[in-house]
């Protein structure tokens, strides 16, 4: 049970009653009285920063309290609320609504005037010049009416803008959300660095600092700068930088780069390159590029739009010119601006915007992270998945495999092999620990053992000298070479595997084997992806038999070995025109081109941060087996695009008939679209309802 | 204005007054977080005033809306009954059925607000509030004189026991004009609490909030009774004309 200190309210102090709510926030169970104290209580204690977002927001907040007055008027005059004994009357709150409603559209229409006028310069009419056309002519319309008396549509200029607003809003939230996730990739501008200026230190913005500054730089913290060490050793982790994994030594004299980290000490670095003149800096550049690229089908609904507007302006032109003849010209025009209203392909703006944001935060939520929007249209339409083969399928660590020791006892070899691979650190010596200790095994005590580097280790047991290494080394350590070994090292060899050599007492007494380890989740995953229709490929710079057995183990649909990086992206380029959108899924350094030239560059977790660069999306660590459930996803949000899509033609296509027909009033029109866009939103969110559930599921088993 | 329906929106201000002590607690953070204006006293005032503005026209919206909603239905109801039956009968009819599953979802928000029932967030659960709820926390850091406004319009929206409660009652009241004055006189009954957290900057003591929010819970209790009254009792007398 709760401690007595939770019987009240965690936000605001009432005790909780009965049945409080209890959520796990911050890391800490905490209980609410109600739904709207955890939302609050989010909202007071989570850190959000000021961005242009925050002005877009602060924009349709003022711009829906206009419109929510205009509104509320609107409704008032239309239940005839206010009955118009007295003419002026009507005047009057005619007048009061053309006063909300000018600073409503000037606050929400801006925007959607330069996007339009930035779509004209470029001879385009998308769905901005829609909005503006639609609004502008209720607005016009309106403003002629309250002169000469009739009715306004005040209220439908500002429920299409605030509806449209909300749509971009909602666009860009979903961008800022993966933008947040990618922070360490962005702060490359916005560090704060300790300069030390004669006997004090003061802390500056990264943009201050210029070349030949003094810089401080404390244990854990990043170094922002590229420059030289003047005083201080550390361990420093340049993973961000050059994909070098393990944490490299530096002492003063040495070079620091930009977006490593200073694992455990004190340096005063001089700067020679600072912000954006760094290679982070570039790096951190590139990602912000890819976050402001528009979302993938929204862009289509443009173009679609593009092709839309002028077809609607002939409608709305016809609509007026060819009325009945007996009819007024006040409601020729009401038609006109129906046709104009309804047509504001609203539905059409939020259908995919939405349904991509709402699978992009999905992802972010699982871990992966979608760096172009474009990524998720994209994945859906692959259908073809080529593997890099180390590291991606395989974990990149050896793994002993078989032995060959000749005349000797292989367990005798196993032990001298260990005990002399103690002494050094390499990834080999953790395998044949592995071994030995699996096979219960006690490593033999050497003395005076050490490392040759680019050898191998060499020590003395049992009086004898005994080494490990290559059988060059071997030879030229006076060992005499065994021809039964030879010829099994040479097979291994061939086989693909990483080889080693053991002897001692003058003679070659073994051959140890190292392969590749397969991911335990790889087979699965593979097999996953046939039943989604997908083809798998495995791709490696790799001998060709380590490939064949990996891809063999994987049930791969095929292989190809020996690929230079170059090679790997001319093969990703032919395959690409004979089999379509394809897929790349890759982590390291040689992979970055084939990530680049892929449809779709999927990065994995470890990846270093030249494949993250390159790839549109980038998975967890142990992000494979998230894979099939991405391709599953990305397909759903097609799916509901697709879906909104059509409803939203559709719906146009009847609404701009009857509109043009004098079926429609303004008013009903833009009601039927605010209804339009509820149906396109609802669609959409059963997006996340859905994967919600599937996620329920498969966590249970 | 009859003086009974005079008498109607004073109990609904004095619920929004009481009621406004549970807002300290959940909303007040964000008029306290808004706080005294560098500026002065008056930007201080303008800026809370301009907080207030906003939330409450998103109450006066939403009445507007479930007001419009309500006669909706029951006009719907009465032209697909009047072929068949005599119109005034089925009129009420609807009317009645509303106010009954208005009355009874006020009576569980009273239970909700003393604590007797747990809260039924999985309704506003899910995008939406993940949405709003980053809203908000940027719109309370945002500099720039217009913020304010748009915090208190999107504040409006934060769920809520009380703005349930009393949109059901603005549903109920017939008219879209009548909707929208029982969400005024609720949000102007809030007026004073919120604007008061804003100047002095901390809260009032849990105990007092207490009493309050039963004193809230009271008047919605008393206002649900009514409105199931209004329903269920044949008294044509009973039926309040709400402008």
């Amino acid at each position: 049970m709760m401690a007595a200190s939770a019987t009240f309210c965690h936000h605001c102090g009432l005790p909780l009653g009965l049945r409080p709510s209890q959520r796990r926030l911050g890391g800490t169970h905490r209980s609410f009285c109600c739904y709207g104290c955890i939302l609050a209580f989010q909202v007071r204690h989570g850190s959000f920063e000021e961005t242009q977002e925050t002005h877009a927001l602060i924009r349709l907040g003022v711009g829906a309290f206009f419109a929510m007055n205009i509104m509320l008027l609107s409704l008032l005059l239309y239940s005839g609320a206010l009955d118009f004994e007295w003419d002026q009357l009507q005047q009057l709150v005619h007048i009061a609504l053309w006063l909300l409603a000018t600073p409503a559209v000037a606050i929400l229409g801006g925007p959607f005037v330069q996007e339009a006028w930035q779509e004209a310069r470029r001879g385009l009419a998308g769905s901005a010049s829609l909005v503006v056309l639609g609004v502008g002519g209720a607005y016009g319309y309106s403003m002629l009416a309250v002169m000469s008396g009739g009715d306004v549509y005040f209220d439908t200029a500002a429920a299409v803008l605030v509806l449209f607003t909300l749509g971009r809003y909602i666009e860009a939230a979903g961008r800022a959300r993966a933008a947040r996730d990618l922070a360490p990739m962005l702060e490359a501008d916005s560090l704060w660095v300790t300069r030390v200026e004669g006997s004090v230190e003061v802390r500056r913005p990264i943009a201050d600092i210029v070349p030949g500054d003094a810089i401080r730089v404390a244990a854990g913290e990043r170094i922002a700068v590229d420059g030289l060490i003047l005083a201080g050793s550390a361990c420093v982790d340049e993973a961000v930088i050059s994909g070098e994994s393990r944490p490299v030594a530096k002492q003063g004299g040495d070079r620091v780069i930009a977006g490593s980290i200073d694992l455990d000490g004190t340096l005063l670095v001089q700067c020679e390159a600072a912000g954006s003149a760094t290679q982070w800096g570039r790096i951190c550049q590139g990602v912000r590029h890819a976050l402001a690229t528009a979302m993938p089908l929204s862009g289509a609904a443009d173009r679609l739009a593009a092709g839309f507007v002028p077809v609607v302006l002939a409608i709305a032109g016809a609509a007026v010119l060819f009325s009945p003849q007996d009819l007024p010209l006040d409601a020729a025009l009401l038609r006109g601006l129906a046709v104009l209203v309804v047509a504001c392909p609203c539905a059409l703006g939020l259908a995919a915007p939405l349904a991509t944001a709402l699978g992009i935060a999905r992802l972010a939520r699982q871990g992966c992270l979608v760096r172009d929007g474009r990524a998720i249209e994209r994945l859906a339409s692959v259908r073809t998945m080529v593997f890099d083969k180390t590291g991606t399928l395989t974990k990149g660590t050896p793994r002993f495999v078989a032995m060959n020791a000749g005349a000797s006892l292989p367990d005798c070899v196993l032990r001298r092999a260990a005990g002399l691979e103690r002494h050094a650190d390499h990834a080999l010596a953790s395998a044949i620990a592995a071994a030995a200790s699996a096979r219960r095994l006690m490593a033999e005590t050497m003395i005076d053992a050490h490392v040759v580097p680019g050898c191998g280790v060499v020590g003395t047991a049992t009086g004898d000298v005994s080494a490990i290494g290559s059988s060059e080394w071997l030879t030229t350590l006076g060992f005499a070479v065994d021809p039964v070994i030879d010829a099994k090292a040479r097979s291994f060899a061939s086989d693909g595997y990483t080889i080693a050599h053991v002897g001692w007492a003058g003679r070659v007494r073994g051959v140890l084997a190292f392969g590749d380890q397969l991911r335990p989740e790889a087979r699965r995953v593979i097999a996953a992806l046939r039943r989604l229709g997908l083809r798998t490929l495995v791709l490696s710079g790799d001998q060709p038999e380590a490939t064949r057995r990996i891809a063999e183990a994987v049930t791969a649909d095929g292989w190809e070995a020996k690929a230079s990086p170059e090679d790997k992206a001319e093969l990703i380029a032919s395959w690409r025109r004979n089999h379509g959108c394809i897929a790349v899924v890759g982590d390291g350094l040689n992979d970055g081109l084939a990530l680049a030239e892929a449809d779709v560059g999927i990065a994995v977790g470890t990846a270093t941060d030249l494949a993250r660069e390159t790839a549109s999306l980038v998975l967890p660590a142990a992000g494979l087996e998230l894979l099939p459930r991405v391709i599953e996803l990305a397909r759903a949000v097609r799916r509901r695009i697709i879906g909104n899509l059509l409803w939203a033609f559709s719906y146009n296509f009847i609404a701009i008939a009857l509109a043009a027909g004098g079926w429609l009033r303004p008013v009903m029109a833009a009601a039927l679209m605010a209804g339009s866009s509820v149906i396109v939103m609802i669609n959409s969110l059963r997006l996340e309802r859905s994967s919600n559930t599937r996620e329920a599921r498969s966590e249970r088993l | 204005m009859s003086g009974v329906a005079m008498a109607y929106y004073l109990v609904i201000f004095a619920a929004g007054f009481a009621g406004s002590f549970h807002c300290v607690g959940m909303c007040g953070g964000f008029a306290c977080a808004l706080g005294a204006s560098m500026a002065g006293e008056r930007p201080t005032i303008v800026k809370h005033l301009l907080y207030n503005s906003g939330r409450v026209t998103t109450y006066v919206f939403l009445g507007g809306l479930a007001g419009t909603l309500g006669a909706g239905l029951s006009a719907a109801h009465a032209a697909h009954g009047q072929a068949l039956l005599a119109s005034d009968y089925v009129l009420s009819l609807a009317q009645r059925l509303l106010s009954v599953i208005a009355g009874l979802l006020m009576l569980v928000m009273a239970l909700q607000l003393l604590g007797y029932l747990g809260s039924r967030h999985a309704v506003v659960g899910g995008f939406g509030a993940a949405g709003l709820t980053t809203a908000l926390g940027r719109l309370v850091r945002a500099q720039g004189a217009a913020a304010p406004l748009a915090l208190g319009v999107a504040n409006g929206f934060l769920p809520c026991p009380l703005v349930y409660a009393f949109t059901l009652q603005a549903a109920v009241a017939g008219t879209p004009l009548s909707g929208m004055l029982t969400m005024l006189a609720f949000g102007l009954g809030t007026f004073p609490a919120m604007l008061l957290m804003g100047g002095i900057g901390r809260l009032f003591a849990p105990a007092w909030r207490r009493y309050s929010v039963r004193a809230a819970a009271g008047f919605i209790v008393l206002i649900g009774v009514i409105t199931l009254a209004r329903a269920l009792l044949p008294v044509s007398s009973m039926h309040v004309h709400l402008p």
